[in-house]
């Protein structure tokens, strides 16, 4: 297996490429009791139209079709629903789906290899009828439900739609009722032959494990099947103009949200350098020392730090600013004065070397629980990014690359604004 | 992981809790005083002009800088109910300093910054500053307003209101909006001075301790400058209302429903608590529980369905988002869970996975620093001492019978639904 380490956080993980195509991360901790396995598959919300490597026809398919699969993937021939045997052993299973990947995992202090042996049974054999495909739609429409009276979600959404013109990462991750009706149980087979094939997946493990032994329990679980290569998506292509600048909606709720984003590139190269650079700016311009939310703070117009974020994937990256506020626009209006006052009068030095330090400790606590590791590595990996890379390349970024950043990404012209008022 | 109880004085604890599996150490003052009507409010107030400024540091910003210098530990501050208790709680969570890029104490510079917030504030005239006072009431009063926000949060926090209608558990932990008018940076101040010198104060820090951090607490000038103290706060809660089947809905512009079921062990003994726990866990615990199965897999009702068990209070509270036109039929299959367990229907697997998800939850207690502060303060506050080995055993031993008692003794106390 290769091993990289880094001796900065004394953590190292181990990667193998199996010859189907799978890769196996390893990343081993010795005085935790807990341990995480998560098993992803590079197919998302964003991944609706593709080449079928099988039949080299190009394939569509309604919107919210990972996540219906996700849901479907428990149910096994026998009966047995695979969530409730792994619930019965006491372990804690669940699964997600993302913009760019699906993933199926459980954490567990006991019982690990029974646990295994399921996950890696249900994961390998799917089993759809038209009865349960029918009877999950009730369900994921109370789901789709959920979302909808979730004010935080709305705007989300609606900043991603000002944000992009066509970019998948605007569709809903459930899909929509409608979307979800025309699926059925050949289309969800012939889907998770597609995007289940081992070439196209990853096995994240953290916890007290010896690499070695893990590694071959995981392939002596293994079903046979052939590396299929890699598979063609088609996205619409996307103009790096931002879609509208401003959306607004009306929801109960007791204080309105907000959401400013800048739209960015995502063909940029040194992507871990960039997120890291975009991470210092946000915390001085927005951050709980910073003089802008100090100033908010005292005005009323926050009561809590906004959460800020750089979201990115293969073809999508994005800046976010998500608070609540009782005036938006006057948040707004802070914010760009202040923005323009640091591209004016460049990074203060002090300011700098705080928030370095700051965003440093919070990558080293990110090592503090199996899970967040193990989703960690799995996310980097789908994004084409390798996680030790964010402490490593740590020491890299000076001021003069992040006064660089500040113009290339904080550009007026790519930001747009979300809001959800009180009706 | 193991706990060190040190008497800093009479009132006041330091709970050591040494773990070597964490980047970090979390340190954490809890100061526990009775939930009452006339300080409610004040409380909740408390904490927030607290993390304003202290006498060193003066401004929030201030207090930031220091705290992102510290390699970005994190502050935070709170109001929780504890039975007919009101906690407030600030913690401090910090790069341990096996980590950090230079050689500093960071441990020390976090409790000592901690410490500050909570006992030495920022006074000027022998008050509060009014600004942040001001300040913070505004941010109270949103807070308090935030309440409808979180659909499913709202409904829960609704239904504990109609089941302990003026009963100390029944207030809003945040205390209400007409309260607010008549608290000013002095009356406030006044009371914090009070509140200081009779409330029940624990320090907790966990993490992979090597230095003699006692002594730090012990020789702190503020802590120095505490009282001893006979600790108020109440052991033994009010009982709720002896109601059943009390009905309440409400609307809201809102498209999923939101159900709770407020059930009532009132009379079980305290032996009963791990019956109690396990029964939960097959009525509602997890994938397995009879709520999940039969509301959201087999009637396909709901995309939630689960309960939870308020030991505090020995209440257990059902909660699902459904379809509103299906409130009828999700209260009928409710019902006949809860009938279906009082008649035995569950096998000797229900109870097994049951204990199962109980026992990882306990197990899970060492691996998170907050759990572990939160379960050695249960312990002080029940002043008993059990090892986690020991709690695992008394869940392991439950058996049939006594789940059919705590299900005899089940009531339904308050049927809340938020609809449209």
């Amino acid at each position: 297996m290769e091993i990289i380490e880094s001796l900065k956080i004394k953590e190292k993980a181990y990667i193998e490429k199996l010859e189907n195509g799978l890769t196996i991360i390893i990343i081993p901790k010795k005085n935790t009791n807990k341990k995480h396995i998560v098993w992803g598959t590079n197919f998302g919300s964003i991944d609706n139209h593709f080449v079928d490597p099988t039949t080299n026809k190009e394939v569509r398919i309604p919107d919210g079709v990972a996540h219906f699969l996700e849901h479907k993937m428990f149910e096994q021939k026998s009966g047995v629903n695979s969530l409730d045997k792994l619930m019965s052993l006491g372990v804690e299973p669940n699964a997600y789906t993302t913009n760019d990947h699906t993933a199926y995992y459980y954490e567990c202090t006991d019982k690990f290899y029974e646990a295994l042996d399921e996950l890696m049974d249900y994961v390998q054999n799917p089993y759809y009828t038209d009865e349960n495909v029918e009877k999950e739609k009730g369900i994921i429409g109370q789901e789709i439900k959920m979302y909808e009276d979730d004010p935080s979600w709305r705007l989300y959404i609606n900043g991603l739609d000002c944000m992009y013109h066509k970019n998948e990462i605007k569709l809903d991750i459930a899909g929509t009722v409608e979307s979800i009706s025309k699926i059925d149980k050949e289309m969800l087979y012939s889907c998770y032959n597609t995007f289940y094939n081992p070439s196209n997946m990853l096995i994240v493990a953290c916890g007290n494990f010896k690499p070695e032994e893990l590694l071959k329990d995981i392939k002596e679980r293994l079903i046979e099947k052939k590396d299929q290569g890699k598979i063609e998506r088609i996205y619409e292509k996307e103009d790096e103009t931002i879609n509208k600048k401003y959306k607004e909606d009306k929801m109960p709720i007791s204080i309105p949200l907000f959401m400013i984003g800048f739209k960015d590139n995502p063909n940029k190269e040194q992507k871990v350098k960039r997120h890291i650079a975009i991470e210092i700016l946000l915390n001085i311009l927005i951050g709980k020392s910073s003089k802008l939310y100090q100033e908010l703070y005292d005005e009323g117009l926050v009561t809590t730090r906004p959460d800020t974020g750089y979201e990115f994937s293969k073809n999508y990256a994005h800046v976010t600013i998500m608070g609540q506020s009782k005036d938006p626009k006057k948040v707004e209006e802070m914010f760009l004065k202040q923005l323009k006052e640091i591209k004016n009068n460049g990074i203060d030095d002090n300011d700098f070397k705080r928030a370095k330090r700051k965003i440093y400790g919070d990558y080293v606590i990110e090592y503090n629980d199996v899970g967040d590791i193990a989703r960690i590595f799995l996310s980097d990996y789908m994004k084409g990014v390798q996680s030790f890379d964010y402490i490593e390349d740590f020491d890299t970024v000076n001021k003069q690359y992040v006064e660089q950043m500040l113009k290339e990404v904080f550009d007026e012209e790519k930001m747009v604004m979300s809001v959800v008022n009180c009706e | 992981m193991e706990e060190t109880k040190i008497d800093i004085k009479k009132g006041i604890k330091f709970h050591k809790i040494v773990s070597n599996k964490f980047k970090t150490d979390l340190i954490a003052v809890f100061i526990t005083v009775p939930l009452q009507r006339d300080t409610i409010t004040y409380n909740a107030l408390l904490p927030m002009v607290l993390r304003r400024g202290t006498n060193n540091i003066k401004t929030q910003q201030d207090i930031n800088k220091e705290l992102e210098n510290m390699y970005g530990a994190s502050f935070d501050c709170g109001v929780d109910k504890n039975g007919d208790n009101q906690v407030m709680k600030f913690y401090l969570e910090i790069l341990d300093n096996q980590y950090v890029l230079e050689n500093e104490d960071i441990l020390k510079q976090g409790l000592k910054l901690l410490i500050d917030i909570v006992c030495n504030p920022y006074i000027e005239n022998n008050a509060f500053l009014k600004k942040y006072v001001d300040g913070e009431k505004q941010n109270l009063k949103q807070l308090i307003e935030e309440k409808i926000d979180n659909k499913a949060k709202y409904a829960l926090e609704r239904c504990t209101e109609e089941m302990y209608k003026n009963k100390p558990y029944g207030m809003y932990k945040y205390g209400y909006i007409e309260d607010l008018n008549d608290i000013d940076e002095n009356k406030l101040y006044n009371y914090y001075k009070k509140m200081l010198q009779e409330c029940k104060i624990d320090i907790f820090i966990t993490g992979d301790i090597k230095s003699n951090i006692e002594d730090e607490i012990r020789n702190n000038e503020n802590i120095m400058k505490l009282a001893e103290r006979e600790e108020k706060y109440i052991k033994e809660g009010e009982r709720d209302i002896e109601q059943e089947n009390n009905i309440v809905n409400e609307s809201m512009n809102i498209s999923q429903g939101k159900l709770v079921i407020g059930l009532d062990l009132q009379n079980m003994e305290k032996e009963k608590t791990y019956s109690a726990m396990v029964y939960n866990a097959i009525l509602g615990g997890g994938s397995n529980s009879k709520l999940f199965q039969n509301v959201r897999e087999k009637a396909s009702l709901a995309y939630t369905a689960g309960s939870t068990y308020l030991k505090k209070k020995n209440n257990i509270f059902i909660r699902c988002g459904i379809e509103i036109s299906n409130y009828n039929k999700a209260v009928d299959i409710i019902k006949k869970q809860l009938k279906d367990l009082e008649k035995g229907e569950f096998t000797e697997e229900d109870i097994d996975n049951a204990k199962r998800i109980v026992m990882s939850n306990i197990r899970n207690i060492e691996e998170e620093q907050d759990l572990q502060i939160t379960y050695y303060y249960g312990q002080d506050f029940s002043e008993e001492k059990m090892s986690i080995k020991e709690y695992e055993n008394r869940v392991e031993n439950v058996n049939k019978e006594e789940i059919i008692d705590i299900a005899k003794e089940v009531k339904v106390n308050t049927i809340y639904f938020l609809k449209d």
